[in-house]
């Protein structure tokens, strides 16, 4: 589904971040991407999302078969890619329903789809809501206006629940959470869980692999991948920390 | 001996070659002549006056605008496409004079007085020398002295001590461009006397190149209240000037919201004097320009009395060439303790060629007030465009988006939903043709 390799990017014309980064996700796959501060984890999610501010300077991302780097932020939504943003933005003024409802009709129209007119889109946002045991208090407010760091996470599994992507981003949606906030959110990504869906959870920590088992752990160090495993990784680094990769 | 300055000297030929009206009473002979020759001593600004120093008058000095003489054809859709759903009085005026038969005159409740300038002359005369006073044969406004010397018609709202007006009046100004270039000047009046209230909309549209230049006279009682609203979308060719003056009596509260859209070059300036105790005073609006725009709000609150509030709030989005400009002056005399006076304008650039001059001035002259203003220029917000993008929203729907937002902010300040929502629909016509650049494909 994904497929990235020898990827180098840097910011603007700033050194180099990420040095050859060679990751494949498959369909239904969770890989978890850790790594210290500095690593390059959110240069690799802002990259794979589209943002501003990043030049690729080396290597390929597939997606799909189609080069991911040539779509727009918004066609890359579009086709089905989600990111859980780190610091999810505040709008004042445009309303959280107004704009999921725009959001999920655009990537309805994309997918050849009927939008969903105010009556049936109520009725998903409930049924969502319900199966990630959220609640409804969000809905009238600004799009993260106020919320809490919990509400935000929340707020963007909910809208992750809404889309439906196909691969969904992650980035350390785990920090700043405490821990019911943490089981909320973990919960939300496992029902989320699907054969033909892939996600990519990056974080800092392990604790939120305690509740999202991966099937993939890799660790990203120095901009490039230094290692890959199996969950067992995760609990690995815990003990001996990132210190092992840096001197490497 | 007075000075004419030279570049008025066609509205002067134009004033005597006018038809005699040997109706007009004769105080208002009077007033014209000598507001004309206001005019012709202050004549045009020019950018060394501190007031005008951000607008260029050219559009309107390559011209000579007679004063508009006859009515044009208008279709009844024109105004339809302007309905307030529950105005119950609507007065409309193409290029300047009343069209009666696109407009709505039910009966209204005893004590209160709606008819055209025209017909409150020959009726109420004493009603409307209210309106035409010192400030247009001594003030300092050159085109509201103009329009003293030549305005034919207008509209009057007068009520009676406590009478209620619960339903909005509309009033339209449609403009046709004429050969010769025309003019319509337009004088209105709303007189409120103690504890009376009303909603004043007006709409202002048209089509090609013409001038509107319109004053009106705001007077509140005591505890009187009045809501104005202000639509101006005039033609893209169209020159648009109006000044308000606006007096304030004890416990009264004045509600104004103007938008700004339209005109080639557009100035509003309004003018209040809070003249009673404990007045409340909310000017607020939004210009939203693209191409060639410019469009100026000038508001100066002159508090001289105590305990009263100003509350502005403007909000300007400016794309393509426009050029925005928001000139704020608060007074505070040394009568006028305990005010309390806040002043907000917020622009956004959507295209690197947009301009806009914003231009607080606090005059403070008594020692126990809270006055506060800020101003900020900036483009739109790029991670909020991003994380609506990564929603799938595309990125011109995402920009739509963030002005409406925007602009609510401003509209916020208008306490009746229905008048809200009235004014967010135009803000939605206009996002939804796009700027210049935009639409050739240039961003």
């Amino acid at each position: 589904m994904l497929e990235i390799k020898n990827l180098h990017a840097r910011i603007a014309d700033e050194r180099e971040i990420l040095k050859g980064v060679d990751l494949a996700v498959a369909p239904g796959e969770v890989h978890a991407i850790m790594g210290p501060n500095g690593s390059g984890k959110s240069t690799l999610a802002g990259v794979l999302a589209g943002r501003a501010g990043y030049e690729v300077t080396q290597g390929s991302v597939t997606y799909l078969g189609r080069d991911l780097l040539a779509l727009s932020p918004d066609e890359r939504a579009r086709e089905g890619i989600f990111l859980a943003f780190q610091y999810p933005v505040e709008i004042p003024g445009v309303n959280n329903m107004y704009f999921l409802r725009a959001a999920l009709n655009a990537v309805r129209r994309a997918r050849g789809e009927p939008e969903l007119d105010a009556g049936q889109f109520l009725k998903s946002v409930r049924a969502k809501l319900k199966l990630l045991e959220i609640s409804d208090d969000l809905l009238q407010r600004g799009v993260n206006v106020g919320f809490s760091g919990g509400e935000k996470k929340r707020n963007e599994i909910f809208q992750m629940a809404m889309l439906e992507p196909k691969l969904a981003l992650l980035d350390e949606t785990d920090s700043g959470l405490d821990i019911d906030a943490l089981r909320t959110v973990a919960n939300g990504i496992n029902r989320l869980r699907a054969p033909e869906r892939a996600m990519v959870v990056i974080t800092h920590y392990q604790r939120l692999l305690d509740y999202v088992e991966p099937d993939r752990v890799h660790v990203l160090s120095d901009g490039r991948i230094a290692k890959s495993g199996d969950k067992t990784l995760a609990a690995e680094l815990e003990k001996s920390g990132y210190a092992v990769f840096d001197a490497a | 001996m007075t000075v004419v300055k030279a570049e008025t000297a066609p509205y002067f030929e134009a004033f005597r070659a006018r038809p005699h009206d040997a109706e007009e009473p004769r105080w208002l002979a009077a007033r014209r002549e000598a507001a004309l020759l206001r005019f012709g001593e202050l004549g045009f600004p020019t950018r060394r006056q501190e007031a005008w120093r951000f607008t260029n008058l050219r559009p309107l000095q390559g011209t000579n605008f007679a004063p508009a003489t006859g009515i044009a054809a208008v279709a009844p859709a024109v105004v339809e496409a302007l309905r307030l759903s529950d105005a119950t009085h609507r007065l409309v005026f193409v290029n300047g004079r009343f069209a009666p038969e696109l407009s709505l005159l039910s009966v209204v409740p005893a004590g209160a007085w709606l008819a055209t300038a025209r017909r409150t002359l020959d009726e109420r005369p004493e009603l409307l020398e209210a309106a035409v006073d010192d400030s247009d044969t001594a003030g300092a406004q050159p085109f509201a002295s103009l329009n003293a010397a030549f305005f034919a018609d207008g509209f009057v709202l007068a009520l009676e001590p406590g009478v209620v007006l619960d339903r909005p009046v509309q009033i339209v100004h449609v403009g046709r461009a004429a050969t010769p270039a025309q003019a319509a000047h337009v004088r209105n009046l709303v007189l409120l006397r103690e504890g009376s209230r009303a909603t004043v909309i007006e709409n202002f549209t048209g089509e090609g190149a013409y001038w509107s230049n319109s004053v009106t006279a705001l007077s509140l009682g005591e505890r009187a209240a009045l809501r104005r609203i202000k639509v101006q979308d005039d033609g893209r060719d169209a020159i648009h000037f109006a000044v308000d003056r606006v007096t304030l009596g004890d416990d009264t509260r004045y509600e104004s919201f103007v938008l700004t859209l339209g005109a080639r070059l557009a100035r509003h300036d309004t003018l209040a004097l809070i003249a009673g105790e404990r007045a409340h005073c909310a000017v607020h609006g939004a210009y939203l320009l693209r191409g060639e725009q410019e469009a100026t709000n000038a508001t100066a609150i002159d508090h001289a009395a105590s305990h009263g509030t100003t509350r502005e709030v403007w909000m300007g989005v400016v794309d393509d060439r426009a050029h925005g400009v928001f000139l704020g002056r608060i007074a505070v005399r040394p009568a006028g303790q305990k005010t309390d006076a806040e002043q907000l304008n917020r622009n956004v650039l959507l295209s690197p060629r947009a301009t806009v001059d914003t231009k607080p001035e606090l005059e403070i002259l008594a020692d126990d007030v809270k006055c506060s203003h800020g101003a900020t220029v900036g483009d739109l917000d790029e991670n909020a465009l991003f994380y609506l993008r990564t929603r799938g929203i595309s990125e011109a729907d995402a920009r739509r988006m963030l002005i409406d937002a925007f602009t609510a902010e401003a509209i916020a300040t208008v306490e009746d939903v229905g008048l809200r929502d009235y004014l967010a629909a135009h803000v939605q016509r206009w996002l939804s043709q796009d700027g210049d650049a935009r639409r050739e494909g240039v961003s």
